[in-house]
């Protein structure tokens, strides 16, 4: 349980290091860092410190590519989310920023460098019909699925189908609140709608920083895709540290993560983030936790499958193989614990068969 | 990675047995100019298709940089009795579909060409075929219906030094073109209009039911891959266009469809913002540019030929 984190996640907070690594050890970091999404957060650190054009070349030309990329989808993230602000601007109710576009509206130091995939937005749920509406009347529209997804997304899922629109790249997900409603584990989303905060966008709001916590160590730990999840812990890091500037910030987190009911996640996301990313915790918060977490008998076997899942593969291994029993393993544990039976085995069946029909081929210019 | 270089000997030179054996241990390393691959695989295939379609490229075994490193691994589960299929990977994780196990070539080339177009933003990567005289470049948009890489393999066959059939690798800080030298893909009819034209041409297998069609990717010569690290000065600008029965036709185009034809077809085009417009810009004011519609490979290509000679390098537009 002791595994610290790869050495070149340090670069993220002592950027210095940069200069002693060898050429070797920026190969397996690159490709690493690419495969988990990070290697923009690198490059990002890298540059702020100035110390680019002191690495060796092949570096510096990946590093500068990646800064471009995930400028560039920064860029998109900003354009669309200021369309959509456009579009819900006559809407009475709080329109809320999740994850990525959060953390960019508010310019957290995590923000540098962290591609973003969607754009992710909440809205009350006795809003989510008139917010789709509205999306509609301006190009947004779902992505088609088949019956089973579309039944799945209506009755079980905690956000509507994805939206698309021919002029934006990035996807819409429309979340009415961060776990399906059948979720074991439910969040109240009123409790989190009655904390939003001003986001530094106009018309966005976000929720506050310890329901951005408690949203992400949710959002990784009962989820069934734990594999290449490493960027997730980073980012808990990223806001735990950040947050842990403010007074009183520990037990507010202990409070809420209480009277949200997401005391497992947490207590799972502050044993890893401190394990293995050496995150500053106060010893009563790690105490505390403790006895709230998991039980030893639950710890035995979790833990183990956890650190087997988040461990990244090595770059040159065969894809996937190593991992797959224990995230088949977690992956029927977290599904077991957000889906009733009768509902669980025929989704993960479908959406098994569904990795193997929709793998990314890619761009078809070739 | 000089000092891996110096002794290696021709891909074609080695026997396909250690190419494979060189597959199965650390890889293939390839040096195409712009980048480097490096390929593991299992694959009983592999190997005699790499060699028919990089022979000049040196042997290189191992290395200490790759830009792209990829597996191709035979699939694993019970359709490998049936319906045997290889694997595309690239650090740990699998990108494309499998494709059937006896074509590992045509997924090596694409899976490769979409890491490249993913990952190279350091460089301008323009959609086009790009070909060097006189130290400067002849650059082949990629517009559709083009017939682009017909063009690019017909004139590497007539002395003209190819750099690339797929991304015009335009080096943005230096305004110079860098090669990205890999077997030109042909598809389809071009096959039998290259061997046609030059029955002595050095392809690879034919790979029939591909999503592309029938597919055969024609070796780069010799003196290319030796030079694959000279860059090139921007030179010309052609638009072609395959006409059945058209008789060559030349005509100038303004810098504005010139500007066109170079940033709406490139792959990073949007990604790499200002300095991507300053570059294409740069292109277009100091390129003279053609529109060339032609049926006649020959004819189109001693035209090429007059023209370049009245107007390459002068910076002068028609």
């Amino acid at each position: 349980m002791n595994r610290p984190a790869p050495a070149w996640l340090t670069l993220l907070a002592e950027p210095q290091r940069a200069v002693d690594a060898t050429l070797a050890e920026w190969q397996q970091t690159v490709r690493l860092a690419r495969r988990l999404r990070l290697l923009g957060r690198v490059a990002e650190a890298v540059d702020a410190a100035g110390l680019l054009d002191r690495l060796p070349a092949p570096v510096q030309q990946h590093l500068l590519a990646e800064l471009r990329a995930s400028r560039h989808r920064v860029r998109a993230l900003v354009w669309t989310a200021e369309h959509v602000s456009q579009v819900l601007a006559g809407a009475a109710y709080p329109r809320v920023l999740l994850k990525g576009a959060a953390y960019l509206a508010q310019q957290l130091p995590i923000a540098a460098g962290r591609l973003p995939s969607d754009l992710d937005i909440l809205v009350p749920r006795d809003a989510v019909a008139d917010a789709q509406r509205r999306l509609q009347a301006h190009g947004w529209q779902e992505v088609e699925l088949d019956a089973h997804d579309q039944r799945f997304y209506r009755d079980y899922s905690h956000e509507v189908p994805p939206m698309r629109h021919p002029q934006f790249r990035l996807e819409l997900d429309l979340h009415h609140t961060i776990l399906p409603p059948v979720a074991r584990t439910r969040v109240d989303a009123a409790l989190l709608l009655a904390r939003v905060q001003p986001s530094g966008w106009p018309r966005w709001q976000v929720l506050c920083p310890v329901d951005q916590i408690l949203h992400s160590a949710a959002h990784l730990f009962l989820d069934a895709e734990l594999r290449d999840r490493l960027r997730d812990l980073v980012d808990l890091d990223g806001l735990m540290r950040h947050g842990a500037q403010r007074p009183g910030f520990w037990p507010e987190l202990l409070d809420r993560s209480r009277e949200l009911g997401l005391d497992e996640p947490l207590a799972l996301a502050v044993e890893y983030t401190s394990n293995w990313l050496q995150t500053p915790v106060p010893a009563s918060t790690l105490r505390s936790l403790r006895q709230r977490g998991p039980g030893a008998v639950r710890r035995a076997w979790l833990l183990p499958l956890l650190d087997t899942v988040l461990t990244p593969a090595d770059p040159d291994a065969l894809p996937a193989r190593s991992q797959d029993l224990a995230a088949t393993l977690l992956l029927a544990r977290y599904q077991l614990q957000r889906l009733p039976l009768h509902l669980l085995l025929p989704h993960v069946w479908h959406k098994v068969q569904g990795r193997r029909r929709n793998r990314d081929d890619g761009d078809d210019a070739f | 990675m000089s000092a891996l270089r110096h002794d290696a000997e021709r891909l074609d030179a080695v026997a396909v047995d250690r190419i494979g054996q060189a597959l199965q241990a650390d890889g293939l390393w390839l040096d195409v100019g712009a980048a480097v691959l490096r390929v593991q695989s299992a694959s009983a295939h592999l190997a005699a298709q790499l060699r028919a379609t990089y022979p000049a490229f040196p042997f290189q075994p191992a290395g200490e940089w790759a830009d792209v490193h990829c597996r191709l691994e035979p699939a694993a589960g019970l359709r490998r009795w049936l319906r045997p299929q290889v694997v595309f990977s690239s650090d740990a994780r699998v990108i494309f579909s499998p494709f059937p196990a006896d074509a590992p070539l045509p997924l090596f080339e694409w899976g490769c060409n979409w890491l490249i177009g993913q990952r190279l933003n350091h460089h301008l990567l323009l959609h086009a075929g790009v070909l060097e005289r006189d130290g400067m470049a002849l650059v082949l948009p990629a517009t559709p219906g083009s017939g682009k890489s017909t063009l690019t393999a017909a004139l590497a066959l007539r002395g003209w030094r190819l750099l690339s059939d797929e991304f015009g690798v335009c080096d943005i800080e230096q305004r110079r073109f860098k090669a990205m030298l890999k077997p030109v893909a042909l598809k389809n009819e071009s096959i039998g209009v290259i061997t046609r034209f030059e029955p002595r041409v050095a392809l690879g297998p034919l790979f029939p039911k591909t999503r592309k069609g029938t597919v055969a990717h024609m070796a780069a010569p010799a003196d290319a891959v030796a030079r694959r690290h000279e860059a090139a000065a921007p030179g010309v600008v052609v638009l072609p266009r395959w006409q059945a029965g058209h008789a060559t036709l030349w005509e100038p185009i303004g810098a504005d469809t010139c500007f066109a034809a170079l940033a709406f077809n490139a792959f990073n085009y949007q990604l790499i913002g200002e300095a991507a417009f300053d570059a294409v810009v740069h292109l277009a004011r100091h390129c003279p540019a053609w529109r060339l519609t032609y049926s006649d490979l020959d004819d189109a290509i001693a035209s090429l030929e007059r023209l370049w000679a009245e107007h390459a390098g002068r910076g002068v537009r028609p």
